[in-house]
């Protein structure tokens, strides 16, 4: 493929997304149509329907022809309120800025800021600690100041970043809008994301069990985790139960977020195919009102450095198991959650394999108190025959390294928590096995923030 | 070619199978069960309902199951109660429901805080010093059944507004609801005269509409703050304060550990009421059922023996 023509096609990937969105803003500028007249409501300016197509009840399908005829063609005519763009005649939106009102419980940023600070020991001179926000030496570690901002920008999108402040800078970690109203259950992120590959990896500090990452993440993605700056499309099948597809395209370059792909080297992208490729389906079952199961397949794959059209794929599998009883008082929840990655990479003239995985078990056993443990087993790489090779990315990486943590967690309440963790981490190409202890203290102020399953 | 056929035809007969029932009557989701119930009543054989959260369940922490998320995407209205009591859960479901005709500002979402008077709102600048407090106002205000009958009238606009063919059962309904409830009301008021002014511990800051209605004052909560669980200390001058006061009860609802308030309704003493914290909407129950059970639960603290 000449370099022009692929080129080409990387324009028709962006040309149809973009017509993909603008179709999907007319089709919710529709959705609204007038209030019937009699329908005396208190909000007189909300729109009426649940079948956004149809007439609505009290007018005529003329009626509702004539209404489409005028707006045909041109949705945002008269409607400055709803569109995305600035209407016409007030270049820069004249909307006056308002000021959040204290108190009215009304904000248009929610803002929050998470301060995770450790103190840790390590027992070896060179801890293995791959994760960008885990404790990495003796004495305090700041593992991250995080802000957090979330806002509906318009009807249809809402905006959320979060922006990581550590003691060498400033970074952005994810800056993504996500579409509210595209048809047929679909949606679209679109910015800097992390990617939904597995269950971990989409997640912050905030949201994990244990003080650090599994290495499993550092190991393949990077430290950060796999994200990249790209689009993302996802749908909730029709289905009776869960089911979300989830497919995105994110640039394959970053040494601490996506090292098995094209990692630190900048290689120009001339392709869709020079791209991240990321496809990932959840689904969901709750099994009963007290448990209920998650389990996700993902898959990755994008090239990588070690020559032409050599590329890396990567698949993985995660499943959680949650136990929580709703149908009387109780604080009891107990969560089993495992995920497994398999990496394959070409190399010249060879195609390298390994697996990484964790398994952890988590156990709140009052509201404040909980414990937790986990596994956690990286091979080294395996060549075409089968023999161990050396992993250009990880070269000491000869043989199995495997790490258990257990951790005790006291939260004084839902925005402050105390954590200490143990760790025994014994890498294979190492004399003999590294300890660590942590004691970790996280505070969330601002916003309160919602949290996912 | 052929394989791709027959999974092009599967996934339209799956979109079918689907899709087909959700289009028979309006489809409602609401976050707790007693707005359920609510809409239920108000809504009939027009309406499918489910809530989100079940009765036993503590509407402050309920998990962000995908499973919700489902329902809300193909709901027609969700109704939630507001004032920041769904905010550790709703937001992130309704993002996840992909469904614009139930997004904040849409027809098909409906607070339904805006229907009552709201108790208890924090005057000036909050912090959470206090615990977690709503800054909007207390929002457990389905206790009252006046609130109830007043949200229940609002449900029926809004359901008429979505569903205008049957705007008139949906009124009509509402005013026999409201009917029912004021005549049930006088009942529930008399039965209660003796908690007038009466002294009562609570667990969690749930009372405020409850006291408003029965004219009870509570004194107390076995929680120092919002959210935070009893501690000893705290739990020793409740009991100083409520035998000073003499306490004529200790109130809690079934989704709260009641260790605490066992143990204080013992050293007090004084009866222990278990509220149930929401109508059982599954197993049938209606508004005012829930609201009788809990009027029962009260008269029977009321009666009971001290130390009960």
């Amino acid at each position: 493929m000449s370099s022009v023509s692929r080129r080409l096609h990387g324009a028709l990937v962006a040309v149809s997304i973009a017509a993909l969105l603008s179709a999907a803003n007319a089709v919710a500028q529709e959705s609204p149509p007038p209030p019937p007249s009699h329908a005396g409501s208190d909000t007189p300016d909300a729109g009426a329907d649940a079948g956004a197509s149809e007439v609505p009840p009290g007018l005529t399908a003329e009626e509702m022809a004539e209404i489409q005829k005028a707006f045909g063609g041109d949705t945002q005519q008269g409607v400055p309120s709803s569109t995305s763009a600035a209407p016409d005649g007030k270049p820069g939106g004249a909307l006056p800025l308002s000021i959040p009102g204290a108190g009215s419980g009304t904000n248009f940023l929610d803002l929050s800021f998470i301060l995770d600070i450790a103190a840790a020991g390590f027992s070896s001179k060179e801890p293995l600690q791959g994760g960008a926000h885990d404790p990495t030496r003796n004495g305090f570690n700041l593992q991250q100041l995080e802000l957090s901002i979330g806002s509906v920008v318009d009807p249809y999108f809402r905006f959320d970043a979060n922006i990581v402040y550590s003691q060498f800078g400033v970074e952005i970690e994810e800056a993504y809008g996500t579409t509210l109203a595209l048809p047929h259950s679909l949606q679209v992120r679109a910015g800097q994301f992390l990617t939904r590959f597995g269950r971990m990896n989409a997640t912050h500090p905030h949201s994990w069990d244990f003080v650090d990452q599994p290495f499993a993440f550092s190991r393949v993605f990077g430290a950060e985790g796999n994200r990249g700056l790209g689009v993302e499309l996802s749908w909730l099948t029709p289905l009776p139960w869960f089911v979300e597809v989830t497919g995105s395209a994110t640039d394959a370059t970053g040494e601490a977020t996506a090292r098995s792909f094209l990692g630190a080297s900048g290689d120009r992208v001339l392709s869709p195919l020079d791209l991240q490729l990321t496809g990932v389906v959840k689904q969901f079952f709750p099994l009963s009102d007290d448990l209920s199961l998650m389990w996700g397949l993902s898959a990755a794959t994008g090239p990588n450095p070690t020559g032409y059209r050599n590329r890396t794929d990567i698949y993985g599998t995660d499943l959680y198991l949650r136990y929580r009883p709703i149908t009387e008082a109780s604080d009891t929840l107990l969560t089993f959650q495992v995920e497994a990655l398999y990496r394959r990479r070409q190399v010249p003239d060879d195609v390298l394999t390994d697996y990484n995985g964790y398994a952890q078990l988590a156990w709140r056993f009052s509201q404040r108190w909980a414990t937790a443990a986990r596994y956690e087993l990286g091979t080294a790489a395996h060549g075409k025959g089968g023999e161990v090779v050396t992993d250009p990315l990880d070269p000491e990486w000869t043989q199995n390294r495997n790490r258990v943590s257990a951790n005790l967690t006291y939260w004084p309440t839902e925005f402050s928590r105390l954590r200490l963790q143990a760790a025994r981490d014994r890498a294979g190409w190492r004399d003999e096995a590294d300890y660590s202890v942590f004691l970790a203290l996280e505070l969330v102020t601002g916003a309160h923030g919602a949290h996912a399953f | 070619m052929r394989h791709l056929h027959f999974v092009a035809a599967m996934c339209a007969a799956l979109c079918l199978l689907a899709a087909a029932p959700a289009r028979a009557a309006v489809n409602v989701v609401t976050t707790v069960p007693d707005l359920a119930a609510l809409a239920k009543a108000v809504g009939g054989e027009y309406v499918d309902v489910q809530s989100m959260a079940l009765g036993s369940q503590d509407p402050h922490r309920v998990d962000a199951k995908p499973s919700l998320a489902l329902a809300l995407n193909r709901a027609d209205l969700l109704i939630s109660v507001g004032l920041d009591l769904e905010i550790g859960w709703l937001p992130n479901l309704l993002t996840g429901s992909r469904n614009p005709r139930i997004q904040m500002g849409s027809p098909g979402y409906l607070n339904a805080s805006q229907f009552v008077r709201v108790l208890e709102i924090p005057p000036g600048k909050v912090d959470r010093s206090e615990g977690d407090v709503h800054p909007g106002g207390n929002p457990h205000y389905l206790y009252d059944p006046r609130q109830g009958a007043a949200v229940a009238r609002g449900i029926a606009e809004r359901l008429a507004q979505l569903d205008a063919k049957h705007a008139a059962d949906y009124r009509a309904n509402a005013a026999k609801l409201t009917a029912e409830i004021d005549k049930a009301r006088e009942d529930w008021e008399k039965r209660l005269t003796g908690l007038r002014g009466a002294p009562v511990i609570a667990f969690h800051k749930t009372t405020a509409y409850l006291a408003d209605w029965l004219g009870f004052e509570p004194i107390a909560f076995l929680e120092p703050k919002p959210g935070i669980p009893p501690n000893p200390s705290h739990v020793a001058g409740v009991l100083v304060l409520a035998r000073q006061r003499k306490a004529r009860m200790v109130l809690i609802e079934s989704y709260y550990n009641d260790r605490e308030a066992k143990m204080l309704a013992n050293m007090i003493p004084a009866p222990l009421a278990t509220l149930h914290g929401g109508t059982d909407f599954r197993a049938g129950e209606t508004y005012i059922q829930h609201i009788n059970e809990m009027v029962g639960a009260l008269e029977k603290g009321l009666a009971g023996s001290k130390g009960g």
